[in-house]
């Protein structure tokens, strides 16, 4: 009896210790993101784009609408992916050996480190164009992307009750009927938290978009050309040898960081609201 | 719905956006980035074109324009000519920069600490381990060397810079020259590897006790202290700017050999020995964006050798550009053509 305690007491301080020493390291990346990104933050950043070291009208302008640009058409393209593909897994899929491929094939794909992800696509959608350009970027996000929805689709619409379906097949409602009216409804909140998980988790990547989109100096809009984004910015600035810049790179961490822990934020808060 | 409307928004911008400007783009060297951000930067003021150049390395660079990703490289090795019609290219130099040994020694000061030329090849090497050796000691009587470790910072990514510092290095030193040899990437036998030009710097800030090489310019604008070495006859000679132009002076271009020159170790009692150029590539190919790039180095040295020499290198002399743009003429891919 006392040898139980014993043990339940260690096993309990332990684990309350590395609980511990995890949220240490979660608060002290916040508060040094928090503490020297706000220093660094002023309206100029969002006015002025990227310059040369030492100039006043320097910030961050070209980066950031870059990044948007970049994530945004990712979304576009990985999210409605995701969504149908993970549709089809768990409604006409189900459990048939192809279905489950698909399923081994996407968690193999969720674990594919994203630098080699960069590399394919630079092989075929920079390579045989010519240029660097943003649609490869928005590509190669668009990729790590989709598995990580289409596998939250699945498990999703998989908790939704078989009985409710059954019912809805009862009162004549055809199959897209009951996907589109019953199940999605019910699952909307894992979905939805799905999809902004997913962005949290590329809005923050670097590797993809070194040889895809590339940088770029400047303003752009354009896809087809090099784009600039927060994150490579980040990795530069932060490297490089000057005060300015690496300033800029602070500043740029505490802007993407802030983006991804406001997306997370969310999503949790969606789940809590759904279960409450 | 939404989304249709965001796409369409995109997609309309897209298109205006992309009849406006003029862009071109280049990447390489790590070595002359600074100075190319900075015209490109003035060049886009003066003229709205935009000039976007990446550092990625000497090496990423001749590979980009290689492989036609990019609308121009830039590396501080220059190619051979046969290797340069092998690949298709253009090549001349832009400008002058030189590299300068680095230390982090607490208490001594820039130009204070001298090294003799084939003592930085073993201090690379590992053969010499500690700043107090008696081959560092007996030239520099007057300082009071530390009992520490050497750290040695190299460059770990294809490197120009690499390759003029091993091409100096293996010409002082024969141990060098047979286990090293010359090249962008070596297999170092000690020391930790950074990434660029950048990546020198900010670690050999951070390293008490270390030495490294970087390009003047990062030298300069870190208040680095660098080591006074030799000239090719044995004499001392300071990492100093009239020095590296006193180098400069003996360069003899040659535009039939797409100016491949390596100018390490010019004869001369003040010529510091290890300046380089650095070159831009151009793919032959493509006369229309080269138009586009000679148009903006045309710029660069009508405008630019101010902002050269504030960042620390050292402009191409009158003649030599002279000698560019007949070159770029030649091969007609001058800019007012």
């Amino acid at each position: 009896m006392r040898g139980r305690k014993a043990i339940n007491a260690l096993v309990l301080t332990l684990s309350t210790v590395s609980a511990v020493i995890g949220l240490i390291f979660l608060f002290w990346i916040l508060w040094t993101l928090a503490s020297k990104g706000f220093d660094a933050i002023s309206s100029k950043i969002f006015i002025y784009d990227t310059a040369p070291p030492g100039r006043e009208e320097s910030g961050l302008r070209n980066a950031i609408v870059g990044q948007l640009i970049l994530v945004g058409v990712a979304s576009g393209i990985g999210i409605p992916l995701g969504i149908l593909a993970g549709t089809y897994l768990s409604e006409y899929g189900k459990n048939s050996k192809f279905a489950n491929f698909i399923r081994d094939i996407s968690d193999i794909m969720m674990s594919a480190p994203s630098i080699v992800i960069g590399a394919f696509v630079y092989a075929v959608l920079v390579a045989p164009v010519g240029h660097f350009n943003g649609w490869a970027g928005s590509a190669a996000l668009a990729i790590m992307m989709i598995p990580i929805v289409l596998r939250t689709t699945d498990d999703m619409l998989n908790l939704v009750p078989t009985q409710l379906r059954e019912a809805a097949y009862a009162l004549g409602a055809p199959k897209y009927k009951v996907i589109l009216q019953i199940v999605y409804r019910g699952a909307k909140a894992g979905i939805i938290t799905g999809v902004l998980l997913s962005i949290a988790r590329i809005a923050g990547e670097t590797a993809p978009l070194l040889f895809t989109s590339f940088n770029n100096n400047f303003f752009t809009t354009d896809l087809n050309e090099a784009m600039p984004s927060l994150t490579v910015t980040m990795f530069n600035f932060a490297t490089s040898p000057y005060e300015d810049w690496i300033d800029l790179g602070w500043a740029a961490a505490f802007i993407l960081g802030s983006f991804v822990l406001g997306v997370n934020i969310i999503g949790r808060a969606i789940v809590k609201k759904k279960k409450g | 719905m939404v989304k249709r409307v965001a796409l369409t928004a995109i997609a309309t911008a897209t298109f205006t956006l992309s009849l406006q400007a003029e862009r071109i783009s280049g990447a390489g060297a790590s070595f002359p980035a600074p100075l190319y951000y900075d015209w490109a930067y003035d060049y886009h003021k003066a003229t709205g074109k935009e000039v976007n150049y990446q550092s990625i390395g000497s090496g990423g660079g001749i590979k980009q324009v290689g492989s036609r990703i990019v609308d121009f490289g830039a590396s501080d090795k220059p190619l051979k000519p046969k290797k340069l019609d092998k690949k298709r290219l253009y090549q001349f130099p832009a400008v002058i920069g030189s590299i300068v040994v680095v230390y982090n020694i607490p208490g001594i000061g820039d130009a204070e600490l001298r090294l003799e030329n084939k003592d930085i090849a073993d201090i690379f090497m590992g053969k010499i381990r500690y700043w107090d050796d008696k081959a560092i000691a007996q030239d520099n009587p007057h300082l009071k060397l530390p009992h520490e470790k050497i750290t040695v910072i190299h460059r770990s990514d294809g490197s120009g810079t690499t390759f003029n510092f091993s091409y100096f290095l293996s010409n002082v030193s024969e141990d060098w020259r047979n286990e090293i040899g010359v090249g962008k990437a070596l297999s170092w036998p000690t020391g930790i590897g950074a990434k660029g030009n950048e990546g020198i710097s900010n670690l050999l800030k951070q390293t008490p006790y270390s030495i490294g090489y970087v390009e003047y310019a990062y030298k300069k604008r870190n208040s680095f202290s660098a080591a006074t070495i030799q000239t090719k006859n044995g004499k001392w000679v300071k990492p100093a700017e009239e020095n590296f132009i006193a180098a400069a002076k003996y360069a003899s271009w040659d535009p039939n050999k797409h100016f491949y020159q390596i100018l390490a170790l010019q004869p001369g009692d003040n010529s510091y020995p290890i300046v380089a150029a650095t070159f831009i590539l151009l793919p032959r190919e493509k006369n229309e964006t080269n138009k586009k790039v000679t148009a903006f180095f045309d710029w660069a040295f009508k405008n630019g050798d101010e902002s050269a020499q504030r960042l620390g290198y050292i402009p191409l002399p009158q003649s030599t550009k002279d000698m560019i743009r007949a070159y770029w003429k030649k091969h007609n891919i001058d800019p007012s053509n």
